[in-house]
């Protein structure tokens, strides 16, 4: 076995580890780091996606039409269990309703715990999630297709489609579920109930799939129906779990993908003995060593943001990607480690049917007593169980998860729903210490912040790291490509990573920029609409890679930025030419969300074209004149890794 | 011998073999090594609420793995890359087989 042994210094054996630890999947983790990163804003990019709710006007609080919403929901769903209202916030102006069904009576007692409105994630959904805990609990003694359940578990287990996915205004809707492991989902399934011919209400504006089923005007209380899109959520799915294939297929390459990017993080680091040095170098023109020095700077820049991104996307794997830990914990019975997490959570008194009616209390007072109680802080959503009885009871959420380390806990007022005097509310448990590193694990990844500020930051950081990942792999290109431009011809294996660089990166920029395009150009009442835009983005992507074959690399590369730089600076144009709200008048109205989207669009587009422009003007010197020891410049390691290897 | 000899000798080779059980070690000693720490340390760690200790044993998984990755690339023979790994993992196993027999 020693026979084989070559002893290396350490830098030189990291810095080797580093380079093919990130080039192996650096593509891949590309798509994953920039559709994550767009992830961040998956609301207002749903938002943006459906013009039709752009009209919906920005009230106050106390101005918002409930009692229009209430008699809406008593139309629609008078025998329901429970009726949630989600306020409109700074992430979406428009009011949501969402149901949940009274209990089935085939459901044994017990089999899941029966909580009035669960506190643990967010707002909006909640009768959702809970009801799809339960449906879990349930899922083996559940007869398939028993009741309306059915059609609305097949509905939300088809995330692939997601189209009619609309998340709740804060998008911390199922903070555990969307990565929780498939096992459970997978015994709802094996067992495909029928699907019901559904009311009509299903296929619309939301519904569906957590989101709230029907969108009002917060002022006028009037209905607005979205299209159905895909919207932000395909690409933040792609981002964990790929798409067109089994979703433990697409997770498990993303997890693999994250441990390659654990390393190239960690050993990266290792070689770089000069890191603060290093960040404030930048000598641009001078080819593979500014690809260096920006490889350096975006590395180190926001290296807290990659190294805590990169590991709580694995622990969000743990059970997937660790499931020993369960299996040895609890033989593993997963739900029985649910089990012991759910019961940790507050529980409150269920309200039982008293058959008397009464009428409800008024929700405006109810939802200026909470904002006093909590200091102004604005109320998430309004969950009214047992409506109509005279044993309802609402509970209102603060909007966002407030708590860092208490992630699963968002505070919460319970008020008897007929008069409405104050309930006990159950008291938020302080959380572990490893409870609270978990929580903040998994809140930093999603982005769960009530104010926009973090978001932002954590959007930039994510930016930041996608150059990082695109100029490491010019640096592989760029440096070999110095060594045989005297040759005839580049070996074929540069050749590939070359036409991938192109395709991955400027491609890639070009099939999102279609994707919106798509949204737009896709008649609203089309056939599949969602599945479309979705189509058409791979299709451009798959046009890239053909493109990047065709031409020549300088070529594509300025023809693929360009195209995507237009692309993007035009999406404001296109949203207010297809019924959007334009940039001015989104400002105007303050809809900080669609300017955002807009002002991006062309921010980003700007950014490409540039890109472009520079590529096109690039003239690359015939020799780099070395200068100062070569083995004391930044990155030596990595190149002298890079000969090594090529 | 005539083919370990030409193994041997030939550097492009030897580093190509070289490479690969050391990837090879990193890729599957490595993730054996976690998966084995996260069900010792889920069992094991004193926490008066389970969950605790399977949450931070999932996390010291993914930190034993990337461990063993930077190790079995760092040690500077092929023999304590693997013992490196090896140790620990028999450690993890007798503190399993430990609370499995208590």
């Amino acid at each position: 076995m020693t026979t084989f042994d070559q002893a290396r210094p350490l830098r030189q054996s990291m810095s080797w580890l580093h380079t093919w630890s990130g080039l192996t999947l650096g593509w891949l983790l590309f798509a994953v780091y920039v559709t994550g990163t767009l992830s961040y804003f998956r609301n207002e990019i749903t938002f943006w996606m459906q013009p039709e709710l752009h009209r919906a006007q920005v009230v106050a609080p106390e101005r918002i039409a409930y009692d229009r919403a209430l008699a809406l929901l008593a139309r629609e769903a008078p025998d329901a269990q429970q009726w949630t209202i989600t306020l409109p916030g700074a992430r979406n102006p428009t009011l949501g309703l969402s149901w949940q069904s009274p209990p089935a009576e085939n459901r044994q007692p017990g089999a899941a715990r029966e909580r009035p409105a669960n506190r643990e994630g967010a707002r909006g959904e909640e009768g959702a999630r809970e009801n799809r805990g339960r449906d879990r609990g349930a899922a083996t003694r559940e007869r398939p297709g028993a009741d309306g359940e059915g059609a609305r578990r097949e509905n939300r287990e088809r995330v692939q489609a997601a189209t009619r996915e609309r998340p709740s205004a804060d998008g911390e809707e199922s903070a555990i579920d969307d990565v929780e492991p498939l096992e459970a989902t997978r015994q709802a399934e094996a067992n495909p109930p029928q699907r019901q011919a559904g009311p009509q209400r299903q296929q619309q504006g939301g519904g569906g799939h957590r989101g709230p089923r029907l969108v009002l005007d917060p002022a006028s209380g009037e209905t607005l129906e979205g299209r159905a899109t895909a919207g932000g959520n395909f690409l933040y799915r792609f981002h964990f779990e790929l798409y067109g294939m089994d979703r433990i297929w697409g997770r498990w390459i993303v997890g693999i993908a994250t441990m390659f990017m654990f390393v190239a993080l960690v050993s990266g680091v290792i070689v770089h003995r000069r890191i603060f040095k290093d960040f404030f170098t930048f000598r641009p023109g001078k080819g593979k060593r500014s690809w260096l020095d920006g490889h350096n700077a975006s590395s180190v820049l926001s290296l807290p943001f990659h190294l805590i991104i990169t590991f709580s996307g694995l622990v969000l794997f743990g059970h997937m990607m660790m499931p020993t830990a369960f299996q040895s914990a609890y033989q593993g019975n997963f739900l029985a480690y649910r089990e012991a997490m759910r019961a940790r959570m507050p529980q409150s008194e269920t309200p039982r049917p008293s058959g008397e009616r009464a009428p409800l209390t008024d929700l405006a007072a109810l939802v200026a007593a909470a904002q006093q109680t909590w200091g102004g802080k604005p109320v998430g959503s309004i969950a009214i169980t047992l409506p109509g009885d005279r044993n309802a009871v609402v509970e209102l959420r603060q909007m966002g998860f407030p708590s860092l380390t208490n992630g699963r806990n968002v505070p919460a007022l319970r008020f008897n729903g007929v008069t409405g005097e104050r309930l006990a509310t159950p008291a938020l448990p302080e959380p572990g210490a490893v409870q609270a590193i978990g929580s903040a694990l998994n809140l930093l990844h999603r982005g769960f912040f009530a104010t926009p500020v973090p978001r932002w930051l954590l959007f930039l950081s994510g930016v930041g790291g996608s150059l990082m990942i695109a100029s490491g792999l010019l640096v592989w290109s760029v440096a070999r490509a110095r060594k045989t431009s005297g040759a005839a011809r580049a070996p074929w294996g540069h050749r590939l990573v070359e036409v991938l660089n192109i395709a991955s990166i400027a491609g890639l920029m070009v099939a999102i920029a279609v994707h919106f395009w798509a949204n737009r150009l896709i008649p609203a009442d089309w056939p599949a609409r969602a599945d479309w835009e979705i189509r058409a983005f791979f299709i451009a992507w798959a046009v890239t890679f053909v493109h990047a074959i065709a031409r020549r690399p300088k070529a594509a590369w300025v023809e693929q930025l360009a195209c995507a730089g237009g692309l993007s600076a035009l999406l404001p144009l296109i949203n207010a030419a297809t019924g959007g709200l334009a940039l001015p008048g989104s400002i105007g109205r303050g809809l900080g969300l669609l300017a955002g989207f807009d002002l991006c669009a062309l921010a980003i587009g700007a950014g490409l074209l540039f890109a472009a422009y520079k590529v096109r003007r690039h003239a690359p010197p015939a020799r780099f004149a070395a200068s100062g020891d070569p083995a004391t410049e930044p990155g030596a390691p990595l190149r002298e890794a890079a000969e090594e290897a090529a | 011998m005539k083919t370990q000899g030409w193994l041997v000798s030939n550097p492009t080779v030897r580093h190509r073999i070289d490479v690969g059980l050391r990837t090879g070690l990193a890729a599957f000693g490595g993730y054996g090594l976690a998966l084995l720490g996260a069900a010792a340390l889920a069992a094991g760690l004193p926490f008066d609420f389970k969950p605790d200790a399977v949450s931070l044993a999932v996390m010291l998984g993914f930190l034993l793995h990337l461990t063993a990755v930077l190790w079995a690339f760092a040690a500077a023979t092929l023999l304590r890359a693997a013992l490196g790994l090896a140790v620990p993992a028999a450690f993890f196993g007798l503190w399993l087989l430990s609370l499995h027999y208590r």
